[in-house]
C-alpha cells in the first residue's frame, strides 16, 4: 500500500469515520459513493463538500459518503482526494438524493513487478488473473514475452528457435490464446506455431494474463486464456516524463534499446511516444553457434488524445516490423533428412559468428491504428466507442532454386478493421452491468507472385459480437459474476485445390456446391462457412477470512475453425511435414472450471489454483500416413476434431524470511488427454517449478536474487513416429524416424543483481547485470521446435541500463 | 431499471455498427509451381549403342525398369522437368547447371552394385562432377533400386553416404533395377 493512502486511511480512521460533520434544521440528505473512472473501485478518505457552507464528508471503506441535514436548494459540490484531481459539480437539491461520482485516479509510481489488485481494473473478478509491470518484468531480461512468462506458474512458451516465441496458456496456444492491445484483439496469422505475436512489448506498461475464456469483453473463443497488454495510464498534470533503457548482451552479441517520452498538460491533453530497437547476430549453446539465428527489430508507437473525468479520446499509431532468422540446419527436404537431422548430435550447418540473417528466414511488419474515445453518461455509465485498423504482413523466405531465394515463399497480407462499443458500469442496486458490441471484418491476400502454392488462401472474414455481463455484490466479501457472449462468424474463400487432392478427399462430392472452374490440374474453389458460438461465464469470488479468499469460475467457450485449420495446404521445411487443413472442422466447446484459493499474510503469500477442462471437438493436427513426392516421402499431417480433457495445477508462493530475504516457490502441471485416439496431446508443457531467492538492501539500494527453473522430461506424448525405409550399405533398411520422444529434463539458474546509479528527483538510473543459464546448462526444450536440430541457448550476460527522467 | 437499460442501451446500438459485407473475393490467379520438377527423366545409352529412356512422372508415382547388362559401361542423362503447365514445359536441368555449385546429383543402390562415376560430358565445378551426366557399370547381376537424389546445397560434396552429404533433397525417388548377365 502506498503512503499517501495509508496515511490518508488513518487519518480517517482517527478523525472522520463515516460521520456527518455538520447538521441544521433542514432534513434532507445526500449520499453515495466516490469510484474511481477506470475501474470503479471503491474511493476511500475522499472528501464532499458543498462549496460556501461547513457540510462535508469523508467516504468510508465503501467508498461511501452522507451529509444530512442539508436544506433544499443549488449547490456546488466539491469532491477531492490526495491521490486525485478536484472536481466540481452543480446539483439541485430538492429531495433526498442518492449520487455516485468519479474521480480520475492518478496512479503512483509502480514499483513491485506484480501490481497490487486495486491499481489496475481486472476483467472479471471471479477469475484469478496475474498483472505485471513490464518495466519490472524487463529486469529479468530482453526478452519480455519469455522473462513475463517465466514469472507466471501455467503459462509457457512455444518456440520456433529463440526469437520466436509464443505463449502458450495451461498447454494451448496460436487461437485459443488472445492478445489484446490497448483494447483491441491482435489479428496477425496467429494460427502459425512458428508465427511469433508482432507486438512490441515493451510499448506496453502493463501485462494481464488470464487463464480461460474469461475476457468476454474481447471475444469467447480462447479458450487458453488472454493476454491483456495497457499502455500508461495518463496523468492529467503538466509534466514530462522519459524513460529509457539500454541492454548489452553477450550471447547474440546484440543491444536492446527502448525509450519513450510523454508529455501531458492539466488540461488533460497527452502525447506520448516509444521506440524500440533490437540487432542480434548469431546466438550460441554452450557448445557451438547456430547459425542463421539473429534477428533485427524496430519498432515505434505514437500516441495523443485528452483524458478528462468525464470524457477522453485518443488516437494511437504503432509500427512494428521483425526479422528472425531461422536456424539454417533445419531447413530440410524429406523424412530422410529430418531422420539425419535428429541423428546428428550437433546442427549440420556450423559457420562463423555473424549477424548477417540470411534465408531460411521470416519477416514481418504490423502496423495499427487506434482510435477511442469515452464519456460518463449520468453519474454512473461509462460509454466506450472505438475503431481498429490492423495491417500485417508476412513473408517467408526459404532456400531455392533458380535465383528465387529472394522471393519469398509464403507472402500474406492481412486487413483487419474492429469496432467496439460498450457501455459499463450501469447500476441497478447491488448489480452491475455491462453491454458492449463488436464488429470485425477481415481481408486476407496471399501474393501469387511466390510461385508457390498458397499456404492460406484468400478469404474475407466476418465476424460480429454481442456481449452483457454482470456482477451482484453484497458487501466487500461476496461477488457473483456472470457473463454472455455471442458471435456470429463467417468466412468467404477463393481457394485453389489440385483436382487429385480434391477428389481425393471426397471433396467434389462433399462440396460440390463450392466448385467455379477448372484451371488445367486445379480447381478454383468457393468455400464459404459460417458459425454462431455462444461464450459464458459465471462464478463467485468470496473472502474466507482476512488472509484468505476463494474465486471458482465456470467458462464456456466455442471457436470457429481458424484459416489454417480450415485450408492450410502446404509443405513446412523445419518439420518436413506436409500439413492439410480440413474443410469438414467443427467448432470448438470448451467447458472449464477454475478455482483459485489464495492466502496472504505478512509473511507468507500462496496462491494455488486448479483446473479441469474438458473440450468437445478439440481441433488438432495428427500425422495421417506419408505422402511420396517427387522430393522424396513426407508425412502428411491433417487437421482433425476429437474430444480432449485437460487438468492442472498452478501454484506460487512468497516467504519473507526477513525484512530483506524472501524465497518465491512456483510449480505448475498439467495433465492432457485425447479420448477419441486414448493418447495425450502433443506439445504440452512438462512440469516445471521455479524457485527464487531475492535478498534488498533499501539503505544502500541494491537488490540480487537468484533463480532456478528446473523443467522435467514430458513423460506423456503422442507417438507420431514414421517408418522409412532407408538405403545403407547397398541395402534397404527400414528405421523409425522418431519426432515424438521428448528430451530430457533440465535445470537453468538465473541471477540478477540491480543497483541504483542516481536516485534524484527529476532524473534515476539504475544498473542492473543479468546471467541467463549461468551454469551453462546444455539443453533441449520439447516446447522449442527446433530441438530436432540444435540444443537451446547457453550462458548469457546482460548489462542493464536503465534511466527516467 | 427497465427504462434506464433502454435509454443507455440505445447508444450502444446506435453506435455499435455491425458488418454485414456481401461481397465476394475477388476470384484469385493459379499459382504454377516455379521451383516444381514433375519429370525425372533417365536416358541410358550402352556401349553396344543401346539406348532405354525411363521417365518418373509425379502423376504416376513410379517409372519403368532400369534394365542393366553386368560389366558393360552405360552413359547415362539425367534431366529434370517442370510440365505441369503443358503449354510451357520447362527444363530445370538448365537452371541446375546454372547453379552447379549448389548442387549434386547422387545415386544410391540397393540390392545390386553399381559403379558410378562422372563422364567426360558431365557438368564440372573445379574436379568435382554434378553427376548429370555418368557412366554407370555394374558389377553382378541381380535386381534392386536406386535411389536417385538432388541434392541442394550439400555440406560435402564428395561424400559417398547421402548422410553425410549434408543438404537437403530437391529430389529424391526411386526406380527399380534389374542387372542381367
Amino acid at each position: 500500500m502506498n503512503k499517501v493512502k495509508f496515511y490518508s486511511i488513518l487519518l480517517f480512521k482517527i478523525l472522520f469515520y463515516n460521520n456527518v460533520i455538520y447538521s441544521q434544521s433542514c432534513d434532507y440528505f445526500l449520499k453515495g459513493k466516490i469510484l474511481d473512472s477506470h475501474d470503479d473501485s471503491n474511493l476511500i478518505g475522499a472528501i464532499v463538500s458543498i462549496q460556501g457552507t461547513n457540510f462535508f464528508s469523508q467516504t468510508n471503506f465503501e467508498g461511501e459518503y452522507l451529509i444530512n441535514g442539508i436544506c433544499p436548494g443549488d449547490y456546488v459540490l466539491v469532491i477531492s482526494h490526495p491521490n486525485c484531481k478536484t472536481i466540481k459539480k452543480n446539483i439541485i437539491l430538492l429531495e433526498n438524493k442518492d449520487v455516485n461520482f468519479y474521480l480520475e485516479h492518478h496512479i503512483n509510481e509502480l514499483e513491485e513487478i506484480v501490481l497490487q489488485e486495486s491499481k489496475i481494473s481486472r476483467l472479471r473478478k471471479s477469475v484469478q488473473e496475474v498483472s505485471l509491470n513490464i518495466n519490472e518484468v524487463n529486469s529479468y531480461g530482453s526478452n519480455t514475452l519469455e522473462e513475463a512468462i517465466n514469472n507466471i506458474p501455467g503459462a509457457s512458451i512455444l518456440k520456433t528457435g529463440n526469437s520466436i516465441s509464443k505463449p502458450i496458456i495451461h498447454g494451448m496456444y496460436g487461437s485459443r490464446v488472445g492478445i489484446v492491445t490497448d483494447g483491441f484483439r491482435q489479428y496477425d496469422q496467429q494460427w502459425g506455431p512458428d508465427h511469433a505475436p508482432n507486438i512490441d512489448f515493451d510499448s506496453f506498461e502493463t501485462l494481464q494474463l488470464i487463464k480461460g475464456a474469461a475476457a468476454l469483453k474481447y471475444g469467447g473463443d480462447t479458450s487458453a486464456g488472454s493476454i491483456i497488454l495497457s499502455s500508461k495510464r495518463k496523468i492529467p498534470k503538466d509534466t514530462l516524463l522519459g524513460r529509457s533503457s539500454i541492454n548489452f548482451e553477450s550471447n547474440g552479441r546484440g543491444s536492446k534499446i527502448n525509450s519513450s517520452l510523454e508529455k501531458s498538460y492539466s488540461n488533460g491533453f497527452y502525447i506520448n511516444g516509444d521506440i524500440t530497437g533490437k540487432k542480434y547476430g548469431d546466438f550460441n549453446t554452450p557448445n557451438y553457434i547456430l547459425s542463421n539465428s539473429g534477428f533485427e527489430e524496430a519498432s515505434f508507437s505514437i500516441d495523443f488524445g485528452r483524458n478528462q473525468i468525464n470524457k477522453g479520446w485518443n488516437v494511437k499509431y504503432s509500427n512494428y516490423s521483425i526479422e528472425p532468422g531461422i536456424l539454417k540446419a533445419s531447413h530440410i527436404g524429406n523424412i530422410q533428412d529430418l531422420f539425419y537431422a535428429l541423428n546428428s548430435k550437433q546442427p549440420t550447418i556450423i559457420n562463423d559468428f555473424t549477424y548477417t540473417v540470411e534465408a531460411p528466414k521470416q519477416q514481418a511488419k504490423h502496423q495499427k491504428i487506434i482510435f477511442k474515445y469515452f464519456k460518463l453518461i449520468g453519474n454512473n455509465s461509462k460509454l466506450e466507442l472505438g475503431y481498429n485498423y490492423q495491417e500485417n504482413k508476412r513473408k517467408e523466405f526459404d532456400l531455392r532454386r533458380g535465383g528465387r531465394t529472394d522471393i519469398p515463399v509464403v507472402d500474406l497480407s492481412l486487413k483487419t478493421h474492429i469496432l467496439n462499443a460498450s457501455l459499463s458500469g450501469i447500476k441497478y442496486e447491488d448489480y452491475n452491468f455491462e453491454v458492449g458490441v463488436n464488429g470485425f471484418f477481415q481481408d486476407n491476400f496471399s501474393t501469387p507472385d511466390t510461385g508457390v502454392k498458397r499456404l492460406i488462401p484468400d478469404y474475407y472474414k466476418f465476424e460480429s459480437g454481442i456481449y452483457l455481463l454482470g456482477d451482484y455484490k453484497k458487501n466487500n466479501s461476496f461477488l457473483f459474476e456472470w457473463g454472455l457472449r455471442l458471435d456470429y462468424v463467417a468466412y468467404d474463400s477463393k481457394k485453389y485445390y489440385y483436382q487429385s487432392d480434391w477428389q481425393n478427399r471426397n471433396y467434389n462430392v462433399l462440396y460440390q456446391d463450392f466448385e467455379l472452374y477448372e484451371v488445367f490440374n486445379q480447381i478454383l474453389t468457393n468455400p464459404k462457412f459460417n458459425y454462431i458460438n455462444l461464450s459464458a461465464q459465471t462464478g463467485i469470488s468470496a473472502i474466507l477470512s482476512n488472509t484468505s479468499k476463494v474465486n471458482i469460475s465456470y467458462i464456456l467457450s466455442q471457436r470457429a475453425p481458424n484459416p489454417s485449420e480450415l485450408f492450410s495446404d502446404g509443405l513446412h521445411h523445419a518439420m518436413a511435414a506436409i500439413e492439410y487443413g480440413n474443410l469438414g472442422i467443427k467448432t470448438e466447446t470448451s467447458h472449464k472450471f477454475l478455482v483459485s484459493f489464495s492466502k496472504n499474510s505478512k509473511r507468507f503469500n500462496l496462491l494455488v489454483e486448479p483446473y479441469i477442462s474438458k473440450i468437445f471437438g478439440y481441433i488438432f493436427i495428427e500425422p495421417t500416413g506419408l505422402k511420396q513426392t517427387i522430393r522424396g516421402a513426407f508425412p502428411v499431417w491433417t487437421y482433425d476434431n476429437t474430444d480432449a480433457f485437460l487438468t492442472g495445477l498452478d501454484l506460487s508462493s512468497k516467504f519473507s524470511i526477513s525484512e530483506k530475504l524472501s524465497f518465491d516457490f512456483g510449480a505448475s502441471y498439467v495433465y492432457t488427454q485425447d479420448l477419441n485416439d486414448n493418447e495425450p496431446i502433443i506439445l504440452i508443457p512438462p512440469f516445471n517449478s521455479y524457485q527464487r531467492l531475492k535478498y534488498i538492501s533499501r539503505e544502500e539500494n541494491w537488490s540480487f536474487e537468484i533463480t532456478n527453473q528446473i523443467y522435467f522430461k514430458q513423460t506423456r506424448f503422442p507417438d507420431s513416429n514414421f517408418i522409412f525405409d532407408f538405403i545403407e550399405n547397398g541395402n534397404i533398411v527400414s528405421k523409425t524416424v522418431d519426432i515424438s520422444e521428448s528430451p530430457p529434463g533440465y535445470n537453468r539458474l538465473n541471477a540478477v543483481f540491480s543497483t541504483d546509479l542516481i536516485d534524484q528527483k527529476n532524473i534515476k538510473s539504475n544498473l542492473r547485470i543479468i546471467g541467463q543459464n549461468i551454469i551453462n546448462t546444455n539443453f533441449r526444450d520439447y516446447l522449442n521446435r527446433m530441438r530436432f536440430y540444435a540444443s537451446d541457448l547457453g550462458r548469457n550476460i546482460q548489462i542493464q541500463l536503465n534511466f527516467k527522467y | 431499471m427497465k427504462t434506464f437499460l433502454k435509454k443507455n442501451l440505445k447508444y450502444t446500438f446506435l453506435l455499435g455498427v455491425i458488418f454485414f459485407i456481401s461481397c465476394s473475393k475477388d476470384d484469385p490467379d493459379a499459382i504454377n509451381e516455379q521451383e516444381y520438377i514433375s519429370n525425372v527423366i533417365v536416358t541410358l545409352a550402352s556401349e553396344d549403342g543401346e539406348t532405354q529412356t525411363v521417365d518418373w512422372d509425379l502423376s504416376e508415382m513410379n517409372s519403368q525398369n532400369i534394365n542393366l547388362k553386368v560389366n558393360t559401361n552405360y552413359n547415362v542423362n539425367v534431366s529434370f522437368i517442370n510440365s505441369s503447365d503443358p503449354t510451357d514445359v520447362e527444363n530445370v536441368t538448365l537452371e541446375i547447371i546454372d547453379e552447379a555449385d549448389e548442387h549434386q546429383v547422387f545415386f544410391e543402390f540397393a540390392e545390386v552394385s553399381v559403379n558410378v562415376s562422372s563422364a567426360s560430358n558431365d557438368t564440372k565445378v573445379g574436379s568435382r562432377g554434378v553427376l548429370i551426366n555418368s557412366v554407370w557399370n555394374a558389377s553382378t547381376t541381380g535386381t534392386g533400386l536406386v535411389r536417385l537424389y538432388l541434392v541442394h546445397q550439400p555440406t560435402n560434396f564428395n561424400a559417398t553416404t547421402r548422410e553425410a552429404m549434408g543438404g537437403f533433397n530437391d529430389v529424391s525417388i526411386d526406380i527399380p533395377v534389374s542387372i542381367i548377365e
